[in-house]
Order: structure tokens, then sequence, then C-alpha cells
């Protein structure tokens, strides 16, 4: 192990750091001394006292002045009074939950070099802006990635290709995707090429969850991955170029742990919100910023048209672009979570000429 | 006058300079002297996060970081001080400041972006600020006398004029996204007197010191520096997945001794 104030390597069994003297005693997640539960005082999420709003159906979180809550607000493990970060998902467990007037909740915040548990084995989530998940894996354990999240790893470590069922048909930037599987014991870290967040989505036996396809960074073995077809689709036509595009990606990733409890890693980009829709309540969001969502939450196209008291179209086909918005419609019940940075969609200013089931409102 | 006192000096544990015992950040790199470092448990440390306007000094100029996100290093160089940088990065200048262009052998046949290659100097009195094209975070490496690093192209931001610079090229070096044409790598060498090197990295930035023989393997792409005496092997990982011919993704292999730097974000200038 290393020593948590200078880094120099000191053994398990030191007390005191050789380098610097810094004890070895004290685990490195005690905080200094309990700041007493008075109230928080930074960016306290405003929750909202008109009652006329409709209360969305978020988790509550249990509220922190009374002590340690008995279970993570994030994920739901159980939490021991000394705890104060998760030991499955690393979020910070006396951080207030910051939630819109909207409901939409942030991730939990979470300490640099937050630590969480997996099997045997631990992964330690550091740095702000582009965060690395480094894991320590243990001999008994093993994980499964992309080719293209792989940061560093110790040279013993074995890391070999995982066969997919028909994998060739999932590309990444043009090369196929290739899924990539490492056995402890020893480290590997993993990281991805934009400034965002790190979602550690623990998965209960029987819990299954569905991720756009590329903010997938890892898993641990024994959770099942599977993909579908997200049937969310249109076609645009310029002259005789006919263009299929996929606003969610042509597949949907499905993670579940149909045993054992899992880990799954996600890295989304810019900032996380996350919301849990009722029974038939609906959300329409950007197709590119949906992160992941209960398999319950269902989707299609809707195309919004703005009201306009002049033609913004012209010659033939005019009708059928006509200045349109293009959304993705989800309906609960279940989670959704959604990301401030996405991509621009191909093909939006384009005509279309045909689309999967879509809703349509014109104002 | 207290005999005792000049020894009571605080150690910056990023770059080994003293600083006074009263010193809240490091004079020679812009470290929290205050803040305990933020080391992973597998050994990396976190490059120390510099405080929003953090001033340093190096040879007769300062410095100061200016934002977080994307962090601005704002440069007043004292008179006859200069430092060299890419020109690409430059943010915003005195109007009285001269610049001039380094005599680079082979530099023309390197470009970057399409543009010619060229390193730029900026000679004192006056103020020249820099800022790259993503967030991330600069890294302050002073080099005493003797000292060599190499640092991966386009990283850094500017280096003061009593460095020597060169470069050279690493093939193989690149993510299999991008074909693995290889990347250059820029050459700091300190002979007499002691220098400063800024570098941008992409994301967070972390160190960590191989001993002799010690060896971890880095994606290409999170290749940020090394000291010199850290030996650089490109290996391939065969991947085969039965439906194509298979690919190889190349790794470093980084042996000790010596410092190696990383970055979490991963951004490819093409190599030209």
């Amino acid at each position: 192990m290393f020593c948590t104030n200078c880094g120099s390597p000191v053994k398990d069994t030191d007390n005191f750091c050789t380098a610097c003297g810094s004890s070895m005693n004290t685990p490195v997640r005690t905080p200094p001394p309990d700041e007493p539960a008075a109230p928080v005082q930074y960016s306290q999420p405003v929750q909202h006292s008109q009652p006329a709003q409709p209360a969305p159906r978020a988790p509550e979180p249990p509220v922190a002045s009374s002590g340690n809550p008995a279970v993570c607000p994030w994920c739901g493990a159980d939490i021991s009074a000394d705890q104060l970060s998760c030991p499955r998902c690393g979020a910070t467990v006396k951080a207030p939950s910051i939630r819109s007037e909207s409901g939409w909740a942030e991730l939990p915040g979470r300490k640099d070099m937050a630590k969480l548990q997996f099997g045997n084995s631990f992964c330690q989530i550091e740095g702000t802006y582009v965060p690395v998940a480094d894991v320590n894996l243990a001999a008994s354990d093993s994980i499964y990635f992309t080719h293209h999240v792989l940061l560093w790893k110790d040279p013993q470590l074995n890391i070999t290709t995982m066969p997919l069922a028909s994998g060739w048909k999932r590309m990444f930037a043009g090369l196929p995707l290739i899924m990539m599987q490492a056995q402890g014991p020893g480290h590997i870290a993993f990281s991805r090429d934009a400034p965002g967040e790190m979602i550690a989505l623990p998965l209960q036996p029987g819990e299954e969850v569905d991720v756009r396809e590329h903010l997938f960074m890892l898993a641990t073995s024994n959770v099942v991955y599977d993909w579908f077809s997200t049937n969310v689709w249109y076609t645009t036509q310029a002259d005789n170029d006919k263009e299929t595009h996929y606003p969610v990606g042509m597949f949907m990733d499905r993670f579940s742990a149909p045993q054992a409890p899992g880990l799954l890693l996600l890295h989304a980009a810019g900032n996380v919100f996350v919301r849990d829709l009722a029974p038939g309540e609906t959300m329409l969001v950007k197709p590119t910023a949906l992160i992941f969502k209960d398999p319950t939450v269902e989707m299609q196209l809707h195309f919004e048209h703005p009201r306009a008291g002049f033609s913004l179209g012209f010659g033939w086909g005019a009708s059928s672009w006509n200045n349109r918005y293009y959304w993705l419609r989800l309906w609960g019940p279940g989670r959704i979570a959604v990301q401030s940075v996405f991509d621009r969609m191909e093909g939006e200013s384009r005509y279309l000429s045909n689309c999967s089931p879509a809703t349509e409102q014109r104002w | 006058m207290n005999p005792a006192a000049p020894l009571e000096r605080i150690q910056c544990q990023w770059c080994q300079s003293m600083n006074e015992k009263t010193a809240l950040t490091c004079r020679a790199c812009g470290a929290p002297l205050d803040i305990r470092n933020l080391v992973s448990e597998s050994g990396w440390r976190e490059a120390p996060r510099l405080r929003d306007m953090t001033e340093f000094q190096f040879s007769s100029s300062t410095c100061q970081v200016e934002g977080e996100i994307v962090p601005v290093a704002e440069i007043h160089l004292g008179a006859n001080d200069s430092v060299f940088f890419e020109h690409h990065i430059m943010l915003w200048k005195d109007d009285n400041v001269p610049l001039s262009v380094l005599q680079l052998p082979g530099g023309l046949k390197r470009a970057f972006a399409g543009m010619p290659f060229i390193i730029s100097v900026a000679t004192g009195p006056g103020r020249i600020a820099f800022s790259r094209d993503a967030t991330g975070e600069l890294v302050v490496l002073p080099l005493h006398p003797g000292m060599e690093i190499d640092v991966r192209e386009h990283a850094f931001v500017l280096a003061s004029h009593q460095i020597d610079y060169s470069f050279v090229r690493v093939k193989g070096l690149a993510n299999i996204l991008f074909g693995g044409q290889g990347m250059f790598m820029d050459r700091f060498v300190t002979t007499n007197s002691p220098g400063l090197v800024l570098l941008h990295g992409y994301g967070n930035v972390f160190e960590r010191k191989l001993k002799a023989g010690e060896s971890i393997m880095v994606e290409p792409g999170a290749f940020l520096y090394k000291d010199s005496s850290v030996h650089m092997d490109v290996e391939f990982q065969k991947l085969g997945t039965g439906f194509f011919g298979g690919t190889n993704m190349s790794l470093a292999r980084m042996t000790g001794p010596g410092r190696i730097g990383i970055q979490s974000m991963y951004v490819h200038h093409r190599t030209e």
C-alpha cells in the first residue's frame, strides 16, 4: 500500500510512513472530527413550498440532520453509523441532496478519492473534471469494459477480449466495439474523453437498467450484458440520398444482475440529473442527452411544430420538414437520467421521409 | 537575528522547493502547502490543484494562474526574461511584448492542425497569457539544473528560456482509434541554471514515482510527461474477436526509475 500523505510505498504492517512519518492507522476515509449536524451551509436545495406544484415522486433522501441515515440516498445500500461515504457507490452520505424545483435530482456529491467496494475488490474514484475509476481487483473478481476506456494497468494484470454474440453489429467511432475482460489480482484504471461525472449503479439481483450506448465504462462479471434495438429512428432524404438516423443509437445496452449483486459504472458528459417518473408521467428529453432508464420506462419519438405566422418551407416537401423539433418522449413508471452535455443530432434540419412510431404536436 | 530561523522551512512536496514557514503556496510551483496530498491507494498522486489566482516565480518573472475549469497562465515577464511556447495557445498579450521564432532543426516538417509547427518566444518586460482548448489542469514543473523531462506533444504551455528544447518521434504510440501512427515527444533539458516548464493536462493529472525496474502499462492517450530516466516501450496487445482480422491495441510500458505523469482525458491532435 501507499502513504496517503506523501505517496511513498509502505508495508501493510507499518504503523507509520517511513518517508514522511504520517500515521498509517487512520483509515483512509476517516474524516476529521464530525462537524455538528447543523443545517448545511452550502447550496441547500430549494425545497418547494408552493403546494400547487405537482410534487415529483423521486425517492426522498433521508434527512441528514438527525445523524447518519441507515441507507444511501443514491443506491439504497445499508450504511453503518461511522461511514461518511456509501461503500457501494461512493456517494457522500451526509451531503444534502440537490434537487431542482422541477424535480430533477443531481448526482450525489462524491469526495475526491472516494472508495467503493464490490466483491472483494475496491474501486477508487479520482479526480473531479474527468474522473478516473481506479480498480484494485481481487484474485477472485473480474470485470469487463470497452477497449477505449482503459487508462493504465499493472503489467502483470491480464486483459483478454470477451466473445460477444453478434458483436460485429456494434461500432464505436468507426471501429468495432470490443469488450475486454480483466481478471484480478492487480490494479487497472479507466477514464473517458469528456469532462463529466462517473455514475456508480450497484445492481441488486433482479434489477435491470437500460443505458444509451457508449456511456458504459465497466461492469463486474456477474452483471449480464445484453442489448436491444431501440426502434427510435427517422429517415431523411435529400435528392436521392436516403439516410436513416438513430438519435438514441441503433441499440441500447441492457444490464442486469440475475443472481448476485453487481456494479455498473457509467460516465456521462457534463452534469447528471435523475428523476423518477410516475406511471404514465411523461417527459420530453433531448434524445442524445438520455443516459439510462429503467426498462419499465418506454420511449418513442415526438415532434413539435412551433407556430409561425408565415411559411418557413418552400418547394415540395416543405410540409414534411416545416420547422420541426425532435424529442424523445419517455413515460413512466421508472427512473430516467440525463446528461447536460449532448451531441448534436444528425439530419435534424433535413427533410424527413419516414420515422419510427411518433407523436406530434402542432402549436 | 535568530540563527535557527533559516532552518524553519517547509519543503513543497510537489517540486521539492524550500518555502518560508508561513507560506501557504509554494513560491516555485504554486502548489498549496496547507492541503494534504491526494494519493490513491494504487500510488498515483493528484497534481496539486492550484488555487485560483495563485502566483509563483521563475527567474525574474511571475506567473499567475487564473480560473479553474480551463485555467489561464498569465506571465509577467521580467526585463530580458523570455519564455517559449506553441503559438496557438496565446490568449492575450501586451502589445509591446516582442515575439520571435525559435530556430528548430526539422521543425517545419512537423505540423499542428494543418499549421506549421512553430515555437515562438516572448521577451520581457511585459505580460502575456496562455490557455488551451479544453477542461484540464496546469502542471507546474520547476526543473532543477541537470534535469531532463519528456512531454507528450502539444501538451506544454510554455518553458522558460534557460531550458533546451528538442523533440523525438515515437512510433506506434497512439490509441487504436487513431491507427497507432505514433506521436512526437517534446524534450526539455536544463544544464546549469534552473528553469520552468508549464504543461496542460486534459482532465485530471496524476503523477507516480516509479522505482528502478518498476513498470506500469499506460494507454498512449494518457501519457503526459516523464523523467527521461523512465524508459518507454510500446507494446501491442492483440485484440481478436473472431469476426474480423483482429486489431492491435498499443500500450506504453513505462519502466522506472523516475516520475511519470498521466492525464485522464484523451484528446488526440493528429500528428503529421
